[in-house]
């Protein structure tokens, strides 16, 4: 454990959930020109990979699973302050859902030898919260989801993690590897540093490795995905009757009324 | 690892509906019978028997008490393995239980624990997980339709799991009604059968080091509700006086609760509870669509806010352009003045 640990991120290309909004009179969603962005929760993973590789040593390596493009948010992570990327790429991956997707992040964190991996809570485009204990199932490692804080002890060879529970918290004391997923907003995201941002958009590379290089092409895409789309309904909208009133007296007689 | 994706099921195999019971120090999460209640409308549907699956330490109370609200049989695996939850002993369990007896749909309540626990037990039983889920039905095949918001609320994707099994969903608390237990269950116990335990402690992953629990609110109970946002600037004060006058609770945006200004467990939306009151008032709030999908059953909802375009407007019933600052402690004096009228 001398020379650290070997840190593992998990990032996400998603719309930028910001610019999606939603036409109260039809429930449609207007996000044509959505911009595709790092997932928000993945900034607090990515600062805890950081922020730990800084307590213990070692290195901390980004992985995305995508087409091409995805490698942006591979390039925010290096910016940021990872030490490398990992881009997951194949036309067999398309249409996976969140089993071959977190068995493709497992395989991948297994190949890296990793110590740690950290995730975000979840995506904001699925929100399933599904892939951190999927990757921590498929290899049979511990999983601390919902983590708000870190701690390791690099000689015990555990990582201890605060995790929100309901009605409170709890700390609880991981064997490694361990897959943890943090809380969203859990930490403030260090800014990328001006050298790094220009490493990271001029030289850096990330590794592809295809669903054969995992030996998982059998495993991946629509065809292993449990789930199917069977519909998509738009929400009806709920009717409101969207009263303005001038004045507190008038707000209270309404509000008299349903009391 | 590089084997295929496991031996072709035969679905047909499959059977009845499963409701696993969230507990904690021996306390059923309410989702747990929510959850119960639901499954027991699909279980009639499909004409399977509905199994409550009870996992803890001296929790046998909760099997009976499954029975008596409509389980016709629960699984308790009982021992200290189980107290409190891991992710780990209670997968391996769960992977146990699963290959023995095939059930055919598995309802795992939303929450933090609930989710940790399903997305762990997927993956060996190759299951189908649908996330979050706020309506469930079956079609006339028997399959699952686990129907969820996506998008931030604005449509509603149906998953089904065609060939894979179980079908699992894990399901919003606040949903379902929970509905009361029978009163006199005396065969509970019969219908209640201890199963084997599969988990030793050595053979664990993960420590509980500390739990500390207790003293937080539950505010999808309440009937009124009054929500701030970032339009609180800090003070909070009218939103707990107005909800204090009107026997109701605060609840907040995500940005009021990151902020600091109100509890994490009083936070409504996509990523905080699903809330549906008779009243929701909605001071300093903006409208955005990861709110609106925790409050939009509300059966009245108020907003205040001091910017007249803001998109909370169109989703109230009744508006009012002004600071909360002002207007909130206008109407409460209000409230309190004809209660003293009344009384």
């Amino acid at each position: 454990m001398n020379d650290g640990w070997n840190i593992v991120v998990c990032v996400k290309q998603v719309p930028d959930a910001d610019d999606v909004t939603i036409d109260p009179d039809t429930g449609t969603l207007n996000r044509s020109d959505a911009p595709a962005v790092l997932n928000k929760p993945d900034h607090n993973a990515v600062e805890s990979a950081l922020a730990l590789r800084d307590a213990v040593g070692g290195t901390v390596t980004a992985i995305t699973m995508g087409p091409p493009p995805a490698s942006a948010v591979l390039q925010a992570a290096v910016a940021a302050g990872a030490d490398g990327g990992v881009l997951l790429t194949d036309r067999a991956f398309g249409g996976s859902d969140t089993w071959p997707t977190s068995l493709a992040l497992a395989r991948a964190a297994e190949e890296l030898d990793a110590d740690v991996v950290i995730c975000g809570e979840e995506s904001t485009d699925s929100s399933t919260g599904q892939v951190p204990p999927g990757i921590a199932a498929h290899n049979g490692w511990a999983q601390l989801t919902y983590t708000e804080s870190l701690d390791p002890r690099p000689d015990e060879g555990v990582l201890v993690g605060t995790r929100d529970v309901e009605g409170g918290y709890e700390r609880v004391a991981a064997a490694l590897p361990v897959v943890v997923a943090m809380v969203f907003g859990a930490n403030d995201p260090r800014p990328a540093g001006l050298h790094r941002k220009i490493f990271a958009e001029t030289e850096f590379e990330p590794v592809q490795w295809t669903a054969a290089d995992l030996d998982i092409e059998d495993r991946v895409g629509l065809a292993n995905s449990p789930t199917k789309v069977g519909g998509m309904d738009t929400a009806s909208p709920v009717e409101r009757e969207r009263t303005r009133v001038d004045s507190v007296e008038a707000l209270y007689d309404h509000l008299a009324e349903v009391l | 690892m590089s084997a295929a994706s496991g031996p072709e099921i035969d679905v047909a195999d499959y059977r009845d509906v499963w409701v696993f019971v969230e507990q904690h120090d021996g306390e059923a999460a309410p989702v747990s019978w929510e959850l119960l209640a639901k499954g027991r409308e699909l279980a009639d549907e499909t004409g399977e028997s509905l199994v409550a699956l009870v996992v803890g330490d001296g929790v046998a109370h909760l099997a009976e008490e499954a029975v008596a609200r409509g389980a016709d049989r629960a699984l308790l695996a009982d021992d200290p393995v189980f107290e409190p939850y891991r992710a780990d002993p209670y997968g391996e369990q769960f992977r146990a239980l699963v290959e023995a007896r095939k059930p055919s749909i598995v309802l795992i309540g939303g929450t933090h624990t609930g989710r940790d626990f399903a997305g762990r037990v997927a993956v060996p039983a190759h299951a189908g997980l649908t996330a979050d889920c706020t309506e469930l039905a079956v079609d006339e095949a028997g399959l699952l339709l686990a129907s969820r918001p996506t998008f931030g609320g604005s449509a509603m994707a149906t998953i089904k799991c065609p060939a894979h099994r179980p079908q699992m969903a894990t399901v919003r608390a606040g949903v379902f009604d929970a509905g009361e237990p029978a009163e006199a269950a005396e065969n509970a116990a019969e219908a209640v059968e201890s199963v084997d335990v599969v988990v030793a402690e050595e053979d664990t992953l993960s420590t509980v080091l500390e739990r500390v629990v207790g003293g937080v609110v539950d505010i999808t109970d309440a009937d009124v509700i009054v929500a701030g946002g970032a339009g609180c600037e800090g003070d909070v004060t009218p939103l707990v006086e107005l909800a204090e006058a009107l026997g109701g609770e605060v609840a907040a945006t995500r940005a009021a609760v990151e902020e600091g200004w109100v509890e994490p467990a009083r936070q409504v939306g996509q990523t905080g509870k699903t809330v549906r009151p008779h009243l929701y008032i909605a001071a300093g709030i903006s409208g955005a669509v990861q709110h609106l999908e925790g409050m939009n059953g509300s059966d009245v909802v108020v907003a205040v806010n001091t910017d007249p375009n803001a998109p909370i407007f169109e989703h109230a019933d009744y508006g009012i352009v002004g600071d909360l600052h002002e207007v909130l402690p206008a109407l409460t004096a209000m409230v309190r003045e004809k209660r003293e009228v009344a009384a």
